[in-house]
C-alpha cells in the first residue's frame, strides 16, 4: 500500500463521527466523513478508499444496503460500526461481506486494531477473509463462516471463543501448511494483542480439546516439531 | 373416580348421553316389568276366578260334595277341578295377594256368584293338597310330575292359590299358574339402549367435532403464540366459538403491535444511548492522565454492560436466534477460560459431552452472569455439570460468605444486590441474575441459589433436556 492508509468513515451522528475522524487522523490515517449512503456514494466516486467504516442504522438507506453497493462495484473491504449488538445482527452483516463489526461503543484503539487486521488479510492476499461466508468441512466437522458456528457430524453444535474460531480458520484456510506462532498471531491478532506464544499454544491447547478425540494425541491440529501447528487431513471448501 | 371420566368435549358428550340414556331405559325397563308383573297375576287369577266360578255353577246345580274318597283313601278329584274343603286352602305364612282377592271378589258378584269370602296367595311350590287342583300347567304338567312338584320349569313364575268361600264351610280351592312373560327384560335393555346410542353417536361424534375442532385450534394457537408471527386462526364452528376466535385474533394482533412498539422504542433507546456512548468513548481517548482516562472508560463500559442488560431483559422470549443442538461442556468451558484469561480463578473440569438444545448465546450470557457474581463476590468459582434424569443441572460454586437465607429470593429482582456490594466499586448493573433466571426460564428451566453447607454459595442453572 502507498502513503496513508484512506478511510472512508459513514455515520449520520456527527457527534461521533468527528471525534472519531479526528482520532483515526491522530492515529496516521486519511479519512474522508459522510453522513448518510449518498453522500458516501458520491465520495466514493470521487476517491478509492482503503477501507469503510460504516454505520448500519442510517436515515434512508441503511449499512446493510450500502455495504452490498460497495461489494458490488468496488470490493472494499468494510467494517460495520453499529449499536445493534445482537448475534444475529452480526452474522447477518457478515454474510453480506462485511469483513468485521465493531458494537458501540467501542474502544477506539480496538477499532485501529482491526482496521489493520482487515487491510493485512485484503492487501496480503492470503489473509482469512471471515465475511465469505464459507463452509469448511474436515474430519467429520464442519465450520460455517457466515455464522460463525462450528457443527459435528451429528449436527450438534460446539461453542467456539472468537479466539479459537480465529485460530481454527487460520490453520483450515491454509490446511496443510505449517504456522508459526507468529503468524499466526498475526493473521489471528484481532480484538485484544495476545503479545505472548504462549496465547497461541493456549487457544491451540483448548481448541484441541473442543475437537480432537484425544486431545492428547491430537489428529487434527498437529504440532510441528519446533515449526507449530499444522491441520492435517482433507479440507473441503464448499 | 376422576380419572376414569374421559377429558375431552366428546368423551364427555357422549359419556353423558351414555348415562342419560341408561337411566332413561332404566325407568322405562322397570314401568315394562312392573305392567308384566300385574298382567301376569291378572291372567294367573282371571283363569282360577273362571275356573271357580264355573265349579261354584255346578255345585249349585248338583249340589256340594265336601269329599270323595277313592278306595285308596285319597281324594278323587279329577285333575284341573276345584277341591272343595270345609277349610280355606290359604295357609297362615303363605302370602296374600289383597289386589286379587279384591279384583276376584268383584269378578263373582259380576257374575252373580254368592262368595262369602274370597282369599288368595302367591306360593313358589305347589303345596301337596293343591296338586290336582292346578290349572294352567298345560304341556308342563307331566314334566312337573317328574319332578315331584319340588322344582318349577324356568317358565313358570310360581302360582296363585284361590280358595272362595261360597257357603257356610263350603271352600272351593284352585292353584293357577303364573307364566313368566317376561324373561328377556334385562337383554331387551341392553339392546335396546345400544340401538339408541349407536344411533345417537353419529350426530353427537359430529355435533362434539364441530364445537371442539375450533377449539382444538384455538388452544394450540394460544400455545405455539409468538407475538406478529402466527398466523390468524380461522374462525369456525358455532358462532360462540367464531366470535371467541375472532376476538383471539384481535387481541393477538394488539400484543403483536404492542410488541412492536416496544421493540421499536427499545431499538431507538439502545442506539440513541450508545451512539453518545460511543462519541464520549472516542473523545475519552485523548485525555491525557491515564489513570483518570482508564476510570472513564470503565464508567463508559459499566454503563454499556447496563445499558446491554437492560435490552437483553426487555427482549427475552423475542429472540431471533434458533435453537439448536448444542454441546453444554464446550460453552462451559468458552465461559470459564474467558474468566482465566482475566486473571479469575474458575475452575471447570470436563467431563465427556452433554448435549441440549439451547440458544447458546443467551445460555453463555446467563453462565457467564453467573460464573462472574461467584468471582466477584467469592474470589474463585468452581463449575461442575450435574444429570438429573432429563434435567441439566450446572453448578457453579464459591467460597464467598453466602446470602442470608431469608434474601436469597430477594436476590432476583432486578437491581437487588447482596449487602456486601453497595459500594459501586463491585457494582455491576444489578441485572445479572434477573437475567439469567429470564434466560433459563425461557428454556424451561430455571436458577436457583442455596448456601453451601461447607460454606460459600452455590447457584444451580436447570435446564431440561427433553
Amino acid at each position: 500500500m502507498s502513503g496513508q492508509t484512506h478511510i472512508l468513515l459513514v455515520d449520520d451522528e456527527a457527534t461521533l463521527r468527528e471525534p472519531l475522524a479526528e482520532y483515526l487522523v491522530k492515529q496516521g490515517f486519511r479519512v474522508q466523513q459522510a453522513g448518510d449512503a449518498s453522500q458516501a456514494r458520491s465520495v466514493m466516486n470521487a476517491f478509492n478508499f482503503d477501507i469503510v467504516l460504516l454505520d448500519i442504522m442510517m436515515p434512508g438507506e441503511d449499512g446493510l444496503s450500502f455495504c452490498r453497493h460497495v461489494r458490488e462495484t468496488t470490493g472494499t473491504p468494510v467494517i460495520f460500526i453499529s449499536a445493534k449488538g445482537e448475534e444475529l445482527e452480526r452474522i447477518i452483516g457478515l454474510e453480506l461481506g462485511a469483513d468485521d463489526y465493531v458494537t458501540k461503543p467501542f474502544s477506539p484503539r480496538e477499532l485501529v486494531a482491526r482496521i489493520k487486521v482487515v487491510l493485512r488479510r485484503t492487501n496480503g492476499g492470503n489473509g482469512v477473509k471471515s465475511g465469505s461466508g464459507a463452509i469448511y468441512q474436515f474430519s467429520g466437522w464442519t465450520l460455517k463462516t457466515d455464522q460463525r458456528s462450528l457443527v459435528d457430524s451429528e449436527g450438534v453444535a460446539v461453542p467456539l471463543s472468537s479466539g479459537e474460531y480465529q485460530m481454527l480458520l487460520a490453520l483450515l484456510s491454509r490446511a496443510g501448511q505449517v504456522l508459526n506462532r507468529d503468524q499466526l498471531l498475526d493473521i489471528t491478532q484481532g480484538r485484544e494483542a495476545h503479545a505472548f506464544d504462549r496465547a497461541v499454544d493456549n487457544q491451540i491447547s483448548r481448541l484441541r480439546r473442543k475437537i480432537e478425540a484425544d486431545p492428547k494425541n491430537p489428529e487434527i491440529v498437529k504440532t510441528v516439531w519446533g515449526g507449530g501447528y499444522v491441520l492435517a487431513g482433507d479440507v473441503r471448501t464448499l | 373416580m376422576k380419572r376414569f371420566l374421559p377429558n375431552s368435549l366428546i368423551g364427555q358428550l357422549l359419556a353423558l348421553v351414555a348415562f342419560t340414556l341408561l337411566i332413561a331405559q332404566g325407568i322405562n325397563v322397570a314401568l315394562l316389568y312392573q305392567g308384566a308383573q300385574n298382567q301376569k297375576m291378572v291372567e294367573a287369577s282371571a283363569s282360577a276366578v273362571a275356573r271357580i266360578a264355573w265349579e261354584a255353577e255346578r255345585i249349585n246345580e248338583r249340589g256340594f260334595r265336601e269329599r270323595r274318597y277313592r278306595r285308596d283313601g285319597s281324594l278323587r278329584i279329577r285333575r284341573n277341578r276345584p277341591s272343595t274343603t270345609s277349610q280355606s286352602a290359604i295357609e297362615d305364612g303363605q302370602t296374600r295377594l289383597p289386589s286379587v282377592e279384591e279384583r276376584a271378589a268383584r269378578a263373582f258378584d259380576n257374575l252373580g256368584i254368592t262368595s262369602l269370602s274370597v282369599q288368595a296367595a302367591r306360593v313358589d311350590k305347589l303345596p301337596a293338597n293343591m296338586r290336582n287342583s292346578v290349572i294352567g300347567l298345560g304341556r308342563e304338567r307331566q314334566r312337573l310330575r317328574a319332578i315331584a312338584y319340588r322344582k318349577m320349569p324356568h317358565k313358570i313364575d310360581g302360582f296363585i292359590i284361590m280358595s272362595a268361600q261360597i257357603g257356610e264351610g263350603r271352600w272351593l280351592n284352585i292353584a293357577s299358574v303364573i307364566r313368566d312373560r317376561n324373561p328377556r327384560l334385562a337383554r331387551t335393555l341392553i339392546f335396546q339402549t345400544a340401538v339408541i346410542y349407536l344411533i345417537l353417536l353419529i350426530p353427537l361424534i359430529w355435533l362434539g367435532r364441530y364445537i371442539s375442532r375450533p377449539l382444538k385450534a384455538l388452544t394450540k394457537g394460544a400455545e405455539d403464540f409468538r407475538p406478529g408471527a402466527s398466523d390468524p386462526i380461522a374462525e369456525s364452528g358455532p358462532p360462540d366459538t367464531k366470535q371467541l376466535i375472532a376476538a383471539f385474533n384481535r387481541m393477538n394482533d394488539r400484543v403483536g403491535a404492542m410488541l412492536n412498539e416496544k421493540n421499536v422504542m427499545l431499538g431507538a433507546i439502545g442506539h440513541d444511548l450508545r451512539t453518545p456512548l460511543a462519541a464520549l468513548r472516542v473523545r475519552v481517548e485523548s485525555v491525557e492522565d491515564e489513570e483518570e482516562r482508564d476510570r472513564m472508560i470503565a464508567g463508559i463500559d459499566d454503563m454499556d454492560r447496563t445499558l446491554d442488560d437492560i435490552l437483553s431483559l426487555a427482549r427475552l422470549g423475542r429472540s431471533k436466534e434458533a435453537a439448536e443442538p448444542t454441546d453444554i461442556s464446550a460453552l462451559i468451558e468458552t465461559v470459564a477460560d474467558e474468566f482465566t484469561d482475566m486473571g479469575a480463578a474458575v475452575s471447570f473440569t470436563r467431563s465427556g459431552r452433554t448435549i441440549a438444545n439451547i440458544r447458546a448465546t443467551l445460555i453463555r450470557r446467563a453462565l457467564r452472569n453467573l460464573i462472574g457474581n461467584a468471582v466477584k463476590y467469592g474470589e474463585e468459582a468452581a463449575v461442575s455439570v450435574d444429570k438429573d434424569g432429563d434435567k441439566l443441572v450446572i453448578h457453579v460454586d464459591d467460597n464467598g460468605p453466602g446470602i442470608a437465607e431469608d434474601q436469597i429470593e430477594a436476590m432476583f429482582e432486578p437491581f437487588a444486590r447482596a449487602e456486601i456490594s453497595r459500594n459501586r466499586a463491585t457494582g455491576g448493573s444489578g441485572l445479572g441474575l434477573t437475567l439469567a433466571r429470564a434466560i433459563m426460564r425461557d428454556h424451561g428451566g430455571d436458577v436457583t441459589l442455596q448456601n453451601r453447607a461447607e460454606g460459600g454459595l452455590r447457584a444451580s442453572l436447570m435446564l431440561s433436556l427433553g
